[in-house]
């Protein structure tokens, strides 16, 4: 079997090295299965694999290529799903007990799509409960560690999908966002997320959070591969009512897969002072944005300070909108529908009421009970317009923040996380503190924005499949150690220019 | 404002979820921190502004109007612990009421 250089493997490589029969995709399945076989027991970003279906998608595609069939970009590409993401035949957990043992009916678009790809599966990736936390220790099965540094958090709620692509065990993968949840794990791992504008990509098969927020995404190794794979899943869907096409499609795509950079060089690129003036932006994440902005100065992009008055607002803004979403999209788990357990071995005289208390009170973790409990509250009666009328209120304030900064600017860049990622079990117990890590993230998606994270420094393009970067490194602050991510934020529906642009920073850098 | 135990109580029975004394505890403690973080939003005069209620501005998005299946309600079912004629069999709704003790 020839050896797969699935070391930062992209998937124009994949791509290339399929058709130059460098390899064939059940080769690179297997190499894939054994990576994550020798790797993830440290990693744990996996909840799930499906070795022997996967080898099956595999063969097909080499099947077709040896038909001399065209395949798609993606055909064979070893791919990874976060698990709140339906794959039909899959037990998708979205790492609750409430969904232990449910077993997906139906494909969610965004997994159909990539199956008409001709991409292979290769498991379910970890996340926090629901999709509510951002360090993935929130899961109620597992903690994912940073393949960058195990005793830290790979970030989150996507920290299984960003862990797995930082570690080789994907050649990319899918996350979901709500308030940052593809942007800060690949922040945090070193790798590339890419949160699309609310309603690019269909949400039919995402269990969800909050409806009027999530949104599924791209988790890569480069900016590259985040557009390939955006552009095979986004679109309008039957099944979404709020998904929707550009403007223009076919310019759309053009400009998402073969950007001109000549054009992309003539965005202006604003700086909200807001976001460099936060308390607690911690120095490594503010040298690491300074030099992002050195860089894309040097390569001709012009830049200026703006304005966002209201960014200080985002948090307590979406901690009671998302809440309130929270406790009315949870109903439905109510122990029954979506259990194995039912009614039976209940003792006589049970109701329904008192099972729903019951497991409810036993399948939720912390955080989605505390987030439920908090949504209740937000929306009952005498506190509705003091908190979720008013949270609206500001949402649109937020919103309009962006609006005004784009009359004047093409691109939105700001740091990505306040800190560099944090220590296991360093935040765990203090909600708020946790939620202060989403301040850069929360806004965009409440304003409703596509935002790309990508790293400052590239990580190197090794051969082979040698684990240099991805073992842990110094632990002194302020080394080049841990992956410092920025941002980049961009109208609604121009994914175009923040990829790139991302990618021609990527690119020449 | 703060949130006191009888409140939580409250909530969590509308909530459906039932809550061992030591979270209520830690629950009300990190609520009382949560919605003390909320009051900085009683700075800004949202007055004039309209509540954003959603992260789409379409409206009005329509469907051909024509036949379709799409309803498979076999997948549905299957995953239903308990079934009965294509229905999911609960148990009693309501306490039952005993008479003449």
């Amino acid at each position: 079997m020839s050896l797969v250089p699935i070391k930062n493997l992209t998937i124009r490589d994949f791509h290339d090295g399929l058709l130059n029969k460098d390899f064939t995709a059940l080769e690179a399945t297997e190499n894939y299965y054994t990576r994550i076989r020798e790797k993830d027991p440290s990693i744990s970003a996996y909840l799930s694999t499906r070795e022997e279906a996967a080898l099956r998608e595999a063969e097909q595609v080499d099947l077709a290529i040896a038909q001399n069939e065209e395949v798609p970009l993606l055909a064979g590409v070893p791919l990874a799903v976060k698990d709140n993401i339906l794959f039909k035949g899959e037990i998708t957990t979205a790492a609750s007990k409430m969904l232990e043992t449910y077993t997906a009916s139906y494909d969610a678009t965004a997994t159909a799509k990539l199956k008409a790809h001709k991409a292979v599966f290769l498991g379910k990736t970890n996340l926090d409960e629901f999709a509510m936390g951002s360090s993935t220790e929130n899961s109620a099965f597992q903690i994912t560690k940073n393949p960058r540094d195990p005793t830290r958090v790979p970030g989150g709620s996507s920290g299984g999908s960003a862990a797995a692509v930082a570690a080789d065990m994907a050649v990319a993968a899918l996350g979901s966002d709500t308030g940052g949840s593809i942007c800060q794990p690949a922040a945090f791992c070193g790798v590339v997320g890419l949160k699309p504008t609310y309603g690019a990509v269909s949400r039919s098969g995402l269990i969800a959070m909050a409806s009027g927020l999530d949104q599924i995404g791209p988790i890569a190794k480069t900016v590259e591969d985040a557009a390939i794979l955006f552009d095979a899943i986004r679109g309008k869907d039957p099944l979404d009512a709020t998904s929707a096409e550009p403007e223009n499609p076919e310019k759309y795509q053009e400009e998402l897969l073969n950007p001109d950079f000549q054009k992309i060089k003539k965005l202006r690129v604003g700086l909200p002072k807001e976001y460099f003036d936060v308390e607690g932006l911690a120095p490594e994440i503010r040298n690491g944005v300074e030099r992002a902005i050195e860089k894309m100065k040097g390569l001709g992009i012009a830049v200026e300070e703006i304005s966002l008055p209201h960014t200080k607002y985002a948090v307590p803004c979406y901690y009671i909108i998302v809440p309130a979403e929270v406790s009315s999209n949870l109903a439905r788990f109510d122990g029954i529908r979506y259990s194995r357990q039912g009614t039976r071995n209940k003792e006589q005289g049970t109701t329904l009421k008192d099972i729903y208390l019951r497991t409810r009170g036993e399948g939720f973790g912390a955080e989605p009970k505390r987030r439920i409990i908090l949504g209740t509250f937000v929306l009952s009666s005498g506190y509705y317009d003091a908190y979720y009328d008013k949270a609206q209120r500001v949402r649109a304030l937020i919103k309009r923040d962006f609006e005004q900064a784009f009359e004047h600017v093409g691109v939105i860049l700001t740091p990505l996380t306040p800190t560099l990622p944090f220590k296991i079990g360093e935040k765990v117990n203090d909600p708020l503190a946790m939620y202060l890590e989403d301040i850069f993230t929360l806004p965009l998606n409440l304003a409703g924005l596509p935002g790309l994270s990508l790293p400052v420094e590239n990580r190197d393009k090794g051969q082979g499949t040698r684990d240099k970067d991805v073992t842990p490194l110094s632990h002194v602050p302020g080394s080049m150690s841990l992956p410092v991510g920025f941002q980049l934020i961009g109208k609604p529906f121009h994914e175009p220019d923040i990829l790139g642009l991302g990618r021609y920073y990527q690119e020449n850098s | 404002m703060a949130l006191t135990k009888k409140d939580l109580e409250h909530l969590a029975e509308l909530a459906r979820i039932e809550l061992a004394p030591k979270e209520e505890e830690k629950l009300l403690k990190d609520l009382d921190a949560i919605l003390a973080h909320f009051e900085s939003l009683k700075e800004l005069d949202t007055t004039n502004v309209a509540p954003c209620t959603g992260g789409t501005m379409l409206m009005n998005v329509f469907r051909e109007d024509k036949e379709r299946e799409n309803t498979n309600q076999k997948a549905g079912t299957e995953n239903f612990p308990e079934e009965q004629d294509g229905y999911l069999k609960v148990p009693p709704v309501f306490e039952q009421v005993t008479r003449n003790k």
